[in-house]
């Protein structure tokens, strides 16, 4: 019985010191942004499994939705969602190209500045090189399984939308492996991504509905 | 005769351009029911989730529609894209609608009107019935809703809620065909106007 308390109370610290969060000193930040800038140059294609949770309030379950992500540099980008519908977005130069289970049809964003900055957001965030944009402040944590970066909008167009969204690096590639955003209602989505494979060979034509 | 024959052409006249395809060829009969009931959003415990198609003037978009039972007389319906963000979070409150958030490009009045209205139909769950028609294979209760109508269409023999039509006087408004295996979860649901070219396909979230 003892035992089993003091494993409990083992667990219960232990979890809290993992959660644990501070604030980077600015050393820290700037070794963090090199690394990860480093490591999204290197980064040509990207190829992982993904799982989403929209997060609302009033609901019992966060909304789970899983699929595919492809990424090739400079720009391309799909979303293929498979579960529990096939759904896919590719982002290609000025253009949306949305499949909705065999729908398909084309967005043009050419003349949409909102939606260029989403596109932006999305490759930048995917590669989590996106520290140098002018329209965020944004903040480093470090906890001893992840570092993260808070980005808060300073668009009011945006901050209508996202009150701010959050990427968490692995420590050691620097790699993104969790996006989170929060609306300004606290609602949130996160996306968890996992069996990552970087720079294999991925044909153009992927990007193609 | 000739009296007759004009009263009931007359009759007959006044009749057709006043009737409502919703209830052609269905006979009147009496009924007990006094209220008809629609089981598809009705417990609190389920988070109903549905894949959403939408075409509206042969435009498509897609989404994920949230429906919720808040309260005794109170429903969440909140539309999100297929990568979460919100585009609009409604609250059904008995005849209190509240407007929690929506996007700019959707806050326009007329469209506003029409996805309230929508979903008001499909969330209400209980209407008083005026009065009960029926065909070889279903039972028709019909409600009043403001100055429109509302008919619930009822298997006969299965007691399942298979179509809500909402009328003018004279004129279809708003179809919603509903599928289920239970009767009491909607496995797709249906909306169709008739005086706009809009359709609202949803599928439910398959479990895993």
């Amino acid at each position: 019985m003892h035992n089993y308390l003091l494993l409990l109370v083992f667990i219960v610290i232990g979890g809290s010191i993992q959660a644990q969060e501070t604030a980077m000193n600015a050393s820290e930040i700037v070794a963090f942004k090199e690394k990860v800038i480093v490591s999204a140059k290197t980064t040509k294609t990207i190829k992982t499994d993904f799982v989403q949770y929209k997060h609302l309030d009033f609901l019992s379950d966060d909304v789970k939705t899983s699929g595919k992500m492809v990424f090739k540099a400079p720009g391309l980008v799909k979303w293929e969602y498979t579960n529990p519908y096939q759904y896919s977005v590719i982002f290609k130069e000025d253009q949306l190209l949305i499949n909705d289970g065999g729908t398909k049809s084309k967005v043009d964003i050419g003349n949409s500045k909102l939606f260029k900055k989403l596109n932006q957001l999305i490759v930048n965030s995917v590669k989590g090189n996106m520290f140098s944009d002018a329209d965020f402040t944004v903040t480093f944590i470090k906890s001893p399984k992840y570092n993260k970066a808070v980005f808060v909008p300073k668009d009011k167009k945006i901050a209508g939308y996202i009150a701010s969204f959050e990427l968490l690096f692995n420590k050691d590639d620097a790699q993104v492996y969790e996006v989170k955003m929060i609306e300004p209602s606290q609602d949130f989505t996160r996306i968890v991504f996992s069996n990552r494979t970087l720079n294999s060979p991925i044909n153009d034509s992927v990007f193609s509905n | 005769m000739i009296r007759f024959l004009a009263i009931s052409f007359l009759a007959s006249l006044l009749l057709v351009s006043c009737s409502l395809k919703t209830t052609e060829g269905l006979r009147q009969v009496h009924f007990n029911k006094t209220v008809v009931e629609n089981p598809y959003f009705s417990n609190p415990e389920i988070d109903y989730v549905y894949k959403a198609k939408i075409e509206v003037y042969k435009k498509n978009f897609g989404g994920i529609l949230i429906i919720k039972k808040t309260g005794p007389e109170s429903h969440r319906v909140v539309f999100t894209t297929e990568f979460g963000s919100k585009l609009f979070d409604f609250q059904f409150e008995g005849d209190t609608f509240t407007k929690h958030f929506i996007v700019k490009d959707l806050d326009k009045k007329f469209i506003v009107n029409i996805l309230k209205d929508d979903f008001k139909l499909l969330v209400n769950e209980k209407a008083k019935v005026l009065a009960v028609y029926e065909s070889e294979n279903q039972r028709i209760y019909k409600a009043q809703r403001e100055d429109r109508f509302n008919f619930y269409f009822i298997g006969e023999e299965s007691e399942i809620l298979q179509k809500i039509v909402n009328t003018s006087k004279t004129k279809e408004i708003v179809k919603i065909n509903f599928t289920t295996s239970d009767g009491k979860i909607a496995d797709t649901i249906a909306i169709k106007h008739s005086n706009i070219k809009l359709t609202i396909d949803l599928e439910k979230f398959k479990k895993e």
